[in-house]
């Protein structure tokens, strides 16, 4: 199997669950849209921006997890999910460390996790997400150079 | 045919799967019932602490008990 063969597939794998992520997480909140403005209500710094947050937060995941799929995107999709998945392992990780407030864990099935363990799955996304962009970038390199050769 | 695979069946799996996912586990995300300590006694509020852990829980300052005469108290990891 050649390099780009792999980097393709390997960048369609990552695509794959980061979607089942973003979708699965983004459905969860949908399905009980109060109660996750209410938990947004109780988190410490971002309780005045519940509303936006609690329909933007959802909507921006179901939008990642499209534009995973049209290969003009993808790029730009896995530095939209690794940045989401940024934000949101740096929100957690400050509260964790400066507020006196600790939320409780939310998110569907995820909420069995505690803090930590949730700051790891972010990170691992997070890894996948940068793999996908560095290896889009490797295939584009490979198709180019392939192209300029014939 | 593979490339029609990957392009259009493969998504819509992850999506339909992750969107039953979502469904299936609809319970887990529903907060669960505690009392917490007030001046009049006890009051009922919805928390997400799965009483599973060491730690205490707490609503903003007030310790969440699983019981009404707030002696169980709910715990997190």
């Amino acid at each position: 199997m050649s390099y780009k063969g792999i980097y393709s597939k390997l960048v369609t794998l990552f695509s794959l669950l980061l979607t089942i992520l973003f979708v699965y997480t983004a459905v969860s909140k949908l399905n009980h849209l109060d109660t996750f403005h209410l938990r947004l209500e109780r988190m410490p710094y971002i309780s005045s921006y519940a509303s936006l947050i609690s329909l933007g937060v959802p909507f921006l995941e179901l939008v990642i997890a499209g534009l995973l799929w049209f290969s003009k995107y993808r790029t730009i999709a896995l530095y939209a999910s690794f940045i989401l998945l940024g934000l949101f392992t740096t929100y957690i990780i400050i509260v964790l460390k400066y507020s006196d407030s600790i939320p409780c864990s939310c998110g569907g099935v995820i909420s069995a996790l505690g803090w930590k363990d949730h700051i790891l799955l972010n990170i691992t996304f997070m890894v996948l997400a940068l793999l996908g962009i560095l290896w889009s970038k490797k295939q584009y390199k490979i198709q180019a150079t392939q192209k300029s050769v014939q | 045919m593979k490339k029609h695979l990957l392009k259009i069946i493969l998504p819509a799996f992850a999506i339909v799967m992750a969107a039953g996912l979502a469904f299936a586990t609809e319970e887990s995300n529903l907060p669960y019932v505690g009392y917490i300590a007030t001046e009049s006694g006890y009051a009922e509020i919805q928390t997400d602490c799965p009483n599973v852990g060491q730690n205490q829980c707490y609503e903003g300052l007030d310790p969440v008990f699983n019981d009404i005469g707030l002696t169980d108290p709910k715990l997190r990891n």
